[in-house]
């Protein structure tokens, strides 16, 4: 088909115009809403604990677990973070925790306005409570 | 109807209901119900705001609503967790509209209210954690 050197270069590039090339394989990259409310779920669950609000950190593990399934086959490490000094600190975490998931929510254009906005009720709820 | 009607239906329905429950309540949950029922009072009028700032018509209350006779502070309570339930489960649902202001006025509404059930069920000795406010069972 392409004799000369010529017409393999042209041949090479009226393909690739047409899209009949191999596309190169994508990296799949994570959500990025999903990815920082997962690892706020973490954080809070792990300052939840340590203040003794299992049943808050209970919560937040619920959200973790739902995240990290939607996110795969991406796999979000653990960090350690630091637990919050007092239930004060906690309840401004979680209300800045509700603050990030409800921007999520109103700024995604994905199917998970709802969730985002779930994590942001529940979190508000928390901050409610402790506060 | 809209997300936003819908969930003003049931802020009218739950100022309906709290003004009949409350006189069954005493103490401590007689002043949570009278603070929530302020909020409630408090969010129809930001509907309101809401309905007049886009050029809306808004549906008014109706004159009552069907619900269960109360006969004790028990039978009041249960009720009005069942209302905190419905109108978390209402705004829970609006935060999928893809209108950008619907969705907004929808979550804030949402967060309020399931901060209006956590307090409630704190008030009359229920768990308060819930991961998510407002989801169908």
């Amino acid at each position: 088909m392409f004799t000369t050197r010529r017409g393999l270069l042209v041949g090479a590039a009226v393909l690739a115009a047409a899209g009949c090339t191999r596309e190169p394989a994508k990296i799949i990259t994570s959500d990025a809403d999903l990815t920082a409310a997962l690892r706020t779920a973490r954080s809070l669950a792990q300052g939840a604990e340590a203040l003794g609000f299992s049943d808050i950190a209970e919560d937040h593990l619920t959200h973790a677990a739902t995240l990290e399934r939607l996110l795969r086959p991406a796999s979000i490490g653990e960090e350690a973070t630091e637990a919050p000094a007092d239930v004060a600190a906690l309840a401004e975490a979680e209300a800045a925790g509700s603050r990030e998931a409800a921007d999520a929510c109103l700024a995604t254009d994905s199917d998970y306005a709802v969730l985002l906005g779930e994590i942001a009720a529940a979190r508000a709820a928390h901050a409610a409570v402790l506060a | 109807m809209t997300a936003v009607d819908t969930g003003l239906a049931a802020e009218y329905a739950a100022i309906y209901a709290y003004g009949a429950a409350a006189v069954h309540l005493d103490g401590d949950p007689r002043a949570m119900a009278e603070a929530l029922e302020s909020e409630h009072r408090s969010r129809r009028d930001a509907l309101l705001d809401f309905y007049d700032e886009h050029g809306r018509e808004a549906a008014p209350a109706a004159p009552g609503y069907d619900i269960e006779p109360i006969q004790d502070a028990a039978g009041a309570q249960e009720l009005l967790l069942t209302v905190e339930q419905q109108v978390t489960a209402a705004w829970r649902a609006g935060v999928a509209a893809t209108d950008p202001n619907e969705r907004e006025i929808c979550l804030r509404m949402y967060a309020d209210s399931a901060v209006s059930l956590a307090r409630w069920r704190l008030a009359i000795g229920r768990p308060v954690a819930d991961p998510w406010p407002g989801r169908p069972a």
